[in-house]
């Protein structure tokens, strides 16, 4: 039996004959076999269950769906895998809706009762979203090692509380360097088995990539407005088409900022002696944004499970792993048996906030 | 367990990983009866079938046979690991044989289509009936106040009537009315229809608007009445407040729908959907009006015959109704509602 991951190191033909003495850095490619027919199935399945159950089912879908993405995510011939419990899922499902419910009805009661909600809710979600994180690192594996995240709550209080704060007394202009300490904050406690992760991506790059963002919304809401006032000097009518082109821009930014965030901080993240690559293309992303959006919206929403397959697949497949050394050195971290015991997983919560 | 096999299953290959380190070993599998038997170059170990966990087959993935102590093997040749289990009794979760049968999904499909719309159809009226008389009063008649002002605004102008026509009519209502024992708070106002033309309807809080051209059309006030008594009849049974009930449902399904489907569209205003009253509705209300016309000793054909010409009114200029409102939108029935009342005996209680 030949080991099938032995065939797949491919040594990296520009490879720096002086960069380490002993091995030749190799690059691993991240591979997903996902199909959108196969996942459809699981897809409808999960949303009948959790339309029977009004909604109970959703956080065993949850793990089902984490799972089929996992699972068909394929480093060096192994591959990830998904392990959250469905019913801390479903408890934190239930806390979010809570939480959810009581700020909603809080400020129809009085504006005391809204401002004691809105304090309880700033003093307790941080803390909740750290638990996120860690929950989500935990139940990942891959070669039967899960990964993990330290981060403790003073670090959350000061990227979930006090930077969105500072972000809005600045008019949003530390809004980039928010994203940069949350970043810094997510990786560089983040580890794989014993493992440290850490990322060294500087704030004028954060800076860099929302600039171009503002300058063409900034540019292309002037080109709108001044087409559309034209217009509609001839014809009032033509307002109507201004929300339509501002949409058409937003769908044209978004892809952009997803695209040019990710490679950002995949290119700036070290796992060890590894480092990542990321090669999304905004074009190639933009052209995957908007025909899934014509397709899910044609299909009304049948196409999603499609959609979901093919953005995952493009964003995943970008991926290079660029090995310093052997994938086999990684060894366990001591909290290893904490996460395969469950000992914590009674007091998990997983909110599903993406970040 | 069968025992009908006549040679054992080739061995499986498959990547062990302990759970300490990320190395891998290649490794084959073999079954021999309940015993799973891992075997590498520089491990080996056997387990009880049944203290191992076997993943669920998705597609191409790699099924993960899971030890106790967090060791697991990974297999990706499928053909071969069903091979090896099939003597083994083991049988894959309901799910996975529901997810990945074409058949299975197309009667989920179904199922999930049939379900909305019986939602839609029957859980939502009822629903909306229950909780009909639990919405307070000045949310009803807020909705109310901005729904007319929104008309007043874009359709509707001051009414042309004279005074005293109005005066009469109004009376001549509220005698009727008064009859009817329990009748709900109710009133009347008059608009020239515009757009709208002959037409009459009744807002969720009991205020019932009836159009110049309407009267006009009218041969004289007692049809008209016949019309009002229809609205009253809305007015009585809530059907106002049931519909607005329904029809906010339904935006915030379809807000939360499309949410689903794409963060940007749910920015987009969605549009309520607006539809008349049911046609039970309409009957109830044609009940409530011939029984009240024949309690003051009046006749049905009152409301037949003023359904008749409305019928013509918007049917000689060929439109098909506008769609928002009462009599304009239940025009399509006017035939199957005719013949209702003509065969009903409204008898005296
Ligand atoms: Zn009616």
């Amino acid at each position: 039996m030949n080991n099938p991951f032995e065939s797949s190191h491919v040594p990296q033909p520009e490879g720096n004959p002086f960069a380490s003495a002993g091995a030749l850095p190799q690059t691993e490619v991240l591979v997903f076999s996902g199909r959108g027919a196969e996942y459809f199935g699981i897809w409808i399945v999960n949303l009948v269950l959790t339309v029977l159950t009004l909604g109970i089912y959703s956080a065993w879908a949850k793990v089902r769906r984490m799972q089929y993405f996992y699972r068909h995510t394929t480093l060096a011939g192994a591959a990830f895998d998904y392990h959250g419990d469905p019913r801390a899922i479903l408890k934190g499902r239930i806390i979010g809706f809570i939480l959810l419910l009581a700020y909603n009805a809080s400020f129809q009661f009085s504006l005391i009762a809204g401002l004691v909600v809105v304090t309880l809710l700033a003093i307790v979600m941080p803390a909740l979203l750290m638990r996120s994180f860690r929950f989500r690192a935990r139940n990942t594996s891959w070669r039967g090692l899960r990964f993990g995240f330290g981060g403790d709550s003073r670090g959350a209080y000061g990227v979930f509380l006090m930077w969105p704060a500072l972000t809005l007394f600045s008019l949003y202009l530390l809004g980039p360097m928010w994203h940069q300490r949350l970043k810094r904050y997510q990786f560089d406690n983040a580890r794989y088995g014993a493992t440290a992760f850490s990322i060294n991506a500087p704030v004028s790059a954060f800076y860099r990539v929302y600039g171009v963002a503002v300058a063409v919304f900034l540019l292309g809401g002037l080109a709108i407005g001044a087409f559309v006032w034209s217009l509609a000097r001839g014809n009032p009518s033509a307002w109507i088409a201004g929300p339509f082109l501002f949409l058409a821009l937003m769908l044209f930014i978004q892809p952009y900022l997803s695209a040019r965030l990710q490679n950002l901080v995949w290119n700036s993240m070290r796992l060890g002696p590894h480092r990542f690559v990321s090669r999304v293309s905004a074009r190639r992303l933009y052209a995957i944004m908007l025909t899934n959006l014509i397709g899910v919206v044609c299909t009304l929403g049948l196409f999603q499970p499609f959609a979901a397959i093919r953005l995952a697949r493009y964003r995943l497949e970008s991926v290079t792993m660029v090995c310093d050394g052997s994938l086999d050195d990684f060894v366990a971290g001591q909290s290893q048996d904490v996460a395969a015991i469950g000992e914590e997983t009674a007091d998990l919560f997983d909110v599903d906030i993406a970040l | 367990m069968s025992t009908s096999r006549s040679e054992p299953a080739p061995p499986v290959a498959a990547l062990y990983f302990d759970g300490l380190s990320a190395r891998a070993h290649a490794v084959t599998l073999t079954l021999d009866g309940a015993t799973l038997h891992l075997n590498g170059a520089d491990v080996s170990r056997s387990d009880a079938l049944e203290r191992v966990r076997l993943s669920e087959p998705m597609g191409q993935a790699a099924r993960l046979i899971s030890y106790a102590d967090g060791a697991h093997a990974e297999v990706r040749d499928h053909a071969a690991l069903a091979r090896l289990l099939q003597d083994s009794g083991h049988r894959d979760h309901a799910f996975v044989r529901w997810a990945f049968d074409p058949r299975m999904v197309f009667a989920m499909f179904a199922g999930l289509l049939l379900a909305g719309w019986f939602a839609w159809q029957v859980g939502l009226p009822w629903a909306a009936r229950m909780a009909a008389p639990r919405v307070p009063d000045e949310v009803v008649s807020a909705m109310s106040t901005q729904a007319l002002g929104w008309l007043d605004n874009r359709v509707l102008t001051a009414s042309t009537l004279s005074v005293q026509r109005r005066q009469t009519l109004r009376s001549a209502f509220d005698a009727l009315a008064a009859g009817e024992g329990s009748a709900p708070r109710h009133s009347l106002q008059f608009r020239h229809g515009g757009r709208m033309r002959a037409n009459a309807f009744a807002l969720p809080d009991g205020t019932i608007i009836v159009t110049d051209e309407l009267v006009d059309l009218a041969g004289d006030d007692d049809e008209v009445l016949a019309v009002l008594m229809h609205e009253l009849g809305h007015v009585r049974a809530r059907h106002g407040v049931r519909m607005l009930l329904q029809g906010s449902a339904t935006a915030l399904f379809m807000a939360w729908y499309l949410g689903d489907v794409s963060s940007l569209l749910a920015t987009a205003p969605t549009a309520l959907i607006q539809s008349g009253y049911s046609r039970s509705m309409e009957s109830e209300a044609d009940d409530f009006a011939a029984r009240a016309l024949v309690a003051q000793g009046r006749s049905p054909e009152l409301l037949v015959s003023m359904l008749e010409k409305l019928a013509r009114a918007h049917g000689e200029s060929g439109d098909d109704g506008e769609g928002y409102l009462d009599w304009l939108s239940s025009h399509p029935d006017t035939g199957e509602r005719i013949a209702r009342l003509r065969a009903r005996e409204f008898a005296v209680h």
